[in-house]
């Protein structure tokens, strides 16, 4: 399997770029600086708005509102990025920086306490996610907790102090994990920490820092194909990752400040 | 002609002042020097090792092989407050070396076994990748290599590990040996008070 480059939007941010995400309707969605950029499939700027603080992750429900993780709270848009709704939770949403949905239920990674938060849809909360484990939580050194979750409701966490990526239910429960440490194989995670951020479709999508790269693996942790490594500015790290409904993969150079749109090459 | 001294009188005026600014400079800065308020230190954001941006290079030694001190004044120090406390460090172990059985990179990044860790909180044994380990310094051990910085450095670390220049060994020299060789004037003079932070 192999894939190429064959967009990369950039100019639109200043100084960060950190959440990537799709909704069904084919539209691709950048969380950076302090706004919310809207693109359709073609890559076109459709729609840009700003948050209230800066933008740490975005996420699309089915209803086709979009949530924006930041530091304390989350906000709900619209479609049309009118604001719909602010949660405010400093204890359990001190820093989100992901956004997910299972069912009814709205899921926010908390990077300051290390944990998944489950909420159902009005915000009133459910239950934790990744805390109940020896060492209380998700090892992320990097700051960012990432997860994504599949077409069965299982969500797939990144656990970079543990080079793993772990499947967890809704409820919490911690059914499995894929990869493994190693410093040369490309099929393993190196460095201290990694992957760093995760997307799941037909697969599961990851990126890397030191050496910043984005891989693909199937759902046994087999790896499928390294997407793409030296196309990113080496010091990129905590690169979001998506995947489009027609597996385009796009991933976010943290430091030039662009997303990078990778497409299978069929044979 | 009376112009001319008034302006022969003030270019006489301006190097004297200049000269008496620079000689009272001097005299502050030996006077400080010799009260132990000026003192060499590594700058972090231009050593080498340590200045982001700087990847795939080997480490800088000059520290080691320049400084007039036996085993060199000059020792990394972690930051315990920025240490992510990983469970595989890339400044205590040598992450490309084989992995042995337990998934753990086989080799030992410092040269001089200088670095050790304890285990945080409960161990698990079962599954190694459950621990966390606080990092420590052997400074008897450290001769200010530099390896573990350039490993710890962002993107690979979290930067937590830098050197700095230790005063109980510095001999204060007025030419230190490291500033003269560093070719990123890393070494610098500053006050007491910011060089033992």
């Amino acid at each position: 399997m192999q894939y190429r480059q064959t967009q990369v939007m950039g100019g639109y941010w200043k100084a960060a770029l950190c959440g990537l995400a799709v909704d069904r309707h084919g539209h691709f969605y950048a969380a950076g600086d302090s706004h919310i950029c809207m693109f359709d499939a073609a890559g076109r700027l459709v729609r840009r708005w700003a948050s209230a603080r800066p933008a740490l992750a975005v996420g699309v429900a089915v209803d086709g509102a979009v949530y924006v993780g930041e530091a304390g709270q989350i906000e709900i848009f619209d479609a049309g990025g009118k604001l719909i709704d602010t949660w405010r939770d400093q204890a359990r949403l001190g820093r989100v920086t992901a956004i997910g949905f299972i069912g009814d239920s709205v899921l926010a990674g908390d990077a300051a306490d290390r944990a998944i938060r489950r909420f159902e849809r009005h915000g009133a909360f459910l239950n934790n996610i990744g805390k109940n484990n020896p060492v209380n939580g998700f090892l992320i050194p990097n700051g960012v907790l990432a997860f994504a979750v599949d077409a069965q409701g299982i969500i797939h966490a990144a656990n970079p102090g543990k080079h793993r990526v772990e499947r967890y239910t809704a409820d919490g429960e911690l059914r499995g994990h894929i990869g493994r440490f190693h410093g040369t194989d490309p099929a393993g995670f190196g460095g201290c920490c990694n992957p760093t951020n995760v997307a799941v479709a037909d697969r599961i999508y990851v990126t890397e820092k030191a050496g910043p790269r984005a891989k693909v693996y199937d759902f046994s942790g087999q790896l499928e194909a390294v997407i793409a490594a030296d196309v990113f500015d080496p010091n990129c790290k905590n690169m979001s990752v998506a995947v489009d409904g027609r597996g385009r993969v796009y991933v976010a150079d943290t430091v030039k400040l662009a997303v990078h749109v990778f497409e299978q090459v069929t044979v | 002609m009376s112009q001319d001294l008034s302006r022969r009188d003030l270019l006489r005026d301006v190097v004297r002042g200049t000269v008496l600014a620079v000689m009272g400079g001097g005299a502050l800065f030996l006077v400080r020097k010799a009260n132990g308020q000026v003192v060499w230190q590594v700058d972090a954001t231009r050593c080498v090792n340590s200045r982001l941006g700087e990847l795939g290079v080997e480490a800088c030694n000059l520290c080691t092989t320049q400084c007039v001190v036996a085993l060199s004044a000059v020792r990394a120090v972690n930051d315990h407050a920025k240490c992510g406390r990983c469970n595989i460090c890339p400044a205590y172990f040598n992450i490309t070396s084989a992995v042995d059985e337990k998934g753990y990179p086989s080799e030992k990044l410092c040269p001089r076994d200088a670095i050790t860790r304890k285990p945080i909180g409960k161990v698990d044994p079962e599954d190694p990748a459950n621990n966390f380990y606080e990092y420590f310094i052997d400074e008897k051990k450290c001769d200010g290599c530099g390896k573990c910085v350039m490993q710890c450095k962002e993107p690979l670390g979290l930067g937590s590990i830098v050197l700095r220049v230790r005063y109980d060994k510095c001999v204060d020299c007025n030419r230190c040996a490291i500033a003269r060789a560093c070719p990123k004037d890393a070494l610098v003079r500053v006050p007491m008070a910011l060089g033992s932070r």
